[in-house]
């Protein structure tokens, strides 16, 4: 999951709005690790993926750990929470494996409806004009900053 | 929207709930009298009683805030009503004392379900974690509303971040059925849908994303119409699953409906998926009754969906739609029966795109620069806190199904697969509509349910929404309308026709319900509710 906009410098002058380098830069680190890992995985996508298409048992792949999930979905849950939804969750995916009875042989992925193309925006810069309303919805804000806790490296 | 565990015809993995045989009363068996003339514009008549003077907006406005008051503690339809009412209505008064020109909208007033950005009112998604954000911005489709004259009387009520389909998901109160108290509005914009049904509005914006406003439109018995992707701007709109969500409209008739679609299309610059196409003049086709030919809609070609009357739809709900299907045939249609070989498979691939999208268009309601914030000694913990306390169940629930579904390693064989599915089923459509002009079938395969009674079964709530996901993944519009009444409630339930068009023919759609709707006899959709409100 990229990591968001931890700080908005927002600079005294009033009228420009700029996104500190240090988030751009964790941001394609993210991008181009994960990139790289699922290059490392494809190989394995289509050993699963052929396997799975040849099972009638979805369960070729492994069950959902909700409890990963979670934090990789930035979730807290409770050891309740997380009984109540694996029992639930493990039914879904299940379900889903119908899906691998399809022959979707070259049938090309349709990412959404049929659109015109070429809808691309300037890559200009806009003014906001209601900062004030942005900068009230904020929850931790001080001076020109956002207010966020620390990072702590995982082991 | 919550989709579920229907399984296809030849696999039945689960087995199928029989639901309660019921038989169809089309006639008027609502306590209110039965109404003749067919029903009228709200759009229409307010405009006319404003221009001539019979009444000002001030007064509309002052009844219809009445009705609230007085039905709002049995329905819960809103989450916030705004305090402008009164003030935008007076507004309205002032340009026509003046002799200003009037916007298509002046003095209309309308619902906005609380996941559309609202500027300055709060808009919550029916979520803990937005609970009292006030956006700073209108979306697009309000701002319009507004430019053309439009009230916004309130924020409706919801299933959390659209993921639901009775309301119960809100974070905040259930809605109830103006039908029938004991049951449900059918979701997720449920609040929007019975909030014009029990006339505390005239029309309202919903979002579907895979029936959110089909399915409580049948159920309020209202119309409800769902736009071609891409032809209403989703600015301003909190996303779902981006590649499904659309806005759309509520009325009391297919011209109110219309109308309002007609507000707030258009090609937006904010939205880099809104259609250039053009918007055509949807009011031609609104003509009176009285203007119709014998046989009104003579040629059009009309397909039915075979597998939407198959087993696991109410027998009532099947008579009403066989009816509304000779109805059709009266005005002239010629109806034919079309197979959508993909059909069944729309449910499990529209989950896994659903899910898969929601993970991660969620991931920015992180606590940190709007909303509900749980403060923590590390950025992560903070992240979770905010995220675990602010999400109902459901929407965890949904966010992890969709971390799962694109997982390194998983991405191909489910999103990937549910992305060739979605091709599969669009080009089933595109077959079918080239040889017809539309497509009928049920909104859902049943009338509304009691409360609570599919909270606890996921399986039983998510077969509901299997005659709708198919239109979201293909894009195409579709819109319900009211065509029968089955037995329930104190006087019956309402059941609606779904028709379904071409990309971008919404006139036609219109055209075709309007004059279904017109010439429809014996039935009053008017919820037994309203027999003692004034």
């Amino acid at each position: 999951m990229a990591t968001r906009a931890l700080l908005a410098v927002i600079y005294a002058s009033p009228n420009r709005c700029y996104i500190s380098p240090s988030r751009i830069k964790i941001q394609s680190l993210t991008c181009s690790s994960s990139s790289h890992y699922y290059q490392r995985q494809s190989r394995k996508n289509h050993r699963i993926a052929r396997s799975y298409s040849s099972d009638s048992d979805s369960s070729v792949l492994q069950p959902p750990d909700v409890a990963r999930l979670a934090q990789t979905a930035r979730i807290s849950l409770t050891p309740a929470e997380i009984e109540e939804c694996e029992t639930k969750i493990r039914r879904v995916i299940d379900w889903f494996g119908q899906l691998q009875q399809v022959d979707v042989n070259s049938v090309e992925p349709a990412i959404r409806a049929e659109m015109d193309g070429g809808n691309l925006r300037e890559d200009a810069p806009e003014t906001f004009d209601n900062r004030d309303s942005i900068r009230a919805s904020i929850p931790s804000f001080e001076d020109a900053y956002l207010k966020v806790p620390k990072i702590l490296n995982k082991e | 929207m919550l989709s579920t565990l229907q399984p296809p015809r030849s696999l039945s993995l689960l087995p199928l709930r029989r639901l309660r045989n019921s038989k169809t009363i089309v006639s008027a068996a609502s306590s209110t009298t039965s109404v003749i003339s067919p029903p009228q514009s709200q759009i229409l008549t307010t405009r006319r009683s404003l221009l001539s003077g019979e009444t000002t907006a001030a007064e509309i406005a002052k009844s219809y805030l009445s009705r609230i008051r007085l039905t709002e503690p049995q329905l819960k339809c809103f989450l916030h009503v705004s305090e402008n009412v009164l003030k935008d209505a007076q507004e309205i008064d002032q340009r026509i004392a003046k002799g200003e020109e009037l916007g298509p909208l002046a003095g209309v007033l309308i619902g906005v379900k609380d996941n559309i950005c609202t500027q300055g009112m709060p808009s919550t998604a029916a979520s803990r974690i937005l609970e009292h954000y006030r956006p700073p911005f209108d979306a697009t489709a309000v701002k319009k509303i507004k430019e053309l004259g439009g009230i916004v009387v309130g924020k409706t009520n919801m299933d959390e971040f659209g993921m639901g389909s009775t309301t119960e998901a809100s974070a905040f109160q259930v809605t109830a059925n103006p039908w029938d108290l004991s049951r449900v509005p059918g979701g997720s914009s449920g609040g929007s849908a019975a909030a014009v049904a029990a006339r505390q509005c005239m029309v309202s914006l919903g979002s579907d994303t895979g029936g959110s406003v089909r399915q409580p439109a049948s159920f309020c018995g209202v119309v409800g119409l769902k736009p071609t992707y891409g032809r209403v701007s989703r600015f301003g709109l909190m996303a779902y699953a981006s590649s499904l969500d659309v806005i759309g409209c509520f009325g009391s008739t297919v011209a109110d409906a219309g109308m309002l679609l007609h507000a707030i299309s258009g090609y937006d610059r904010f939205d880099s998926t809104s259609s250039k196409q053009d918007v055509p003049e949807f009011q031609s086709q609104f003509l009176s009754v009285d203007h119709f030919e014998s046989k009104p809609l003579n040629g059009v070609k009309v397909g039915i969906i075979r597998e939407t009357l198959e087993d696991g739809v109410d027998s009532g709900v099947r008579s009403a739609t066989q009816e509304a299907a000779s109805h059709l045939e009266a005005l002239g249609c010629v109806l034919t029966e079309v197979s959508l070989p993909s059909f069944s498979l729309g449910l499990p691939a529209y989950y896994v795109i659903a899910s898969s999208e929601s993970s991660s268009n969620l991931s920015r309601y992180d606590g940190v620069r709007y909303g509900n914030q749980v403060m923590a000694e590390e950025l992560n913990k903070l992240y979770e806190c905010s995220r675990g306390e602010g999400f109902g169940g459901e929407v965890k629930m949904r966010i992890l199904m969709g971390t799962y579904a694109l997982s390194a390693g998983y991405y191909d064989a489910y999103y990937k697969r549910a992305q060739q599915v979605r091709t599969l089923i669009r080009k089933d459509f595109k077959a079918a509509l080239e040889q017809n002009d539309i497509l009928i079938s049920p909104a859902a395969p049943s009338a509304a349910y009691k409360i609570g009674e599919k909270k606890d079964d996921p399986l039983a709530m998510y077969a509901g929404d299997i005659m709708t996901v198919n239109v979201n993944l293909a894009g195409l519009p579709a819109m319900v309308l009211p065509c029968g009444l089955v037995e329930g409630g104190p006087s019956g339930l309402p059941v609606g026709l779904q028709m379904i068009g071409a990309a971008f023919d919404e006139e036609k759609l219109l055209k075709v319900g309007h004059i279904f709707e017109q010439t429809l006899k014996g039935s009053s959709f008017v919820p037994p509710l309203l027999a003692n409100v004034p």
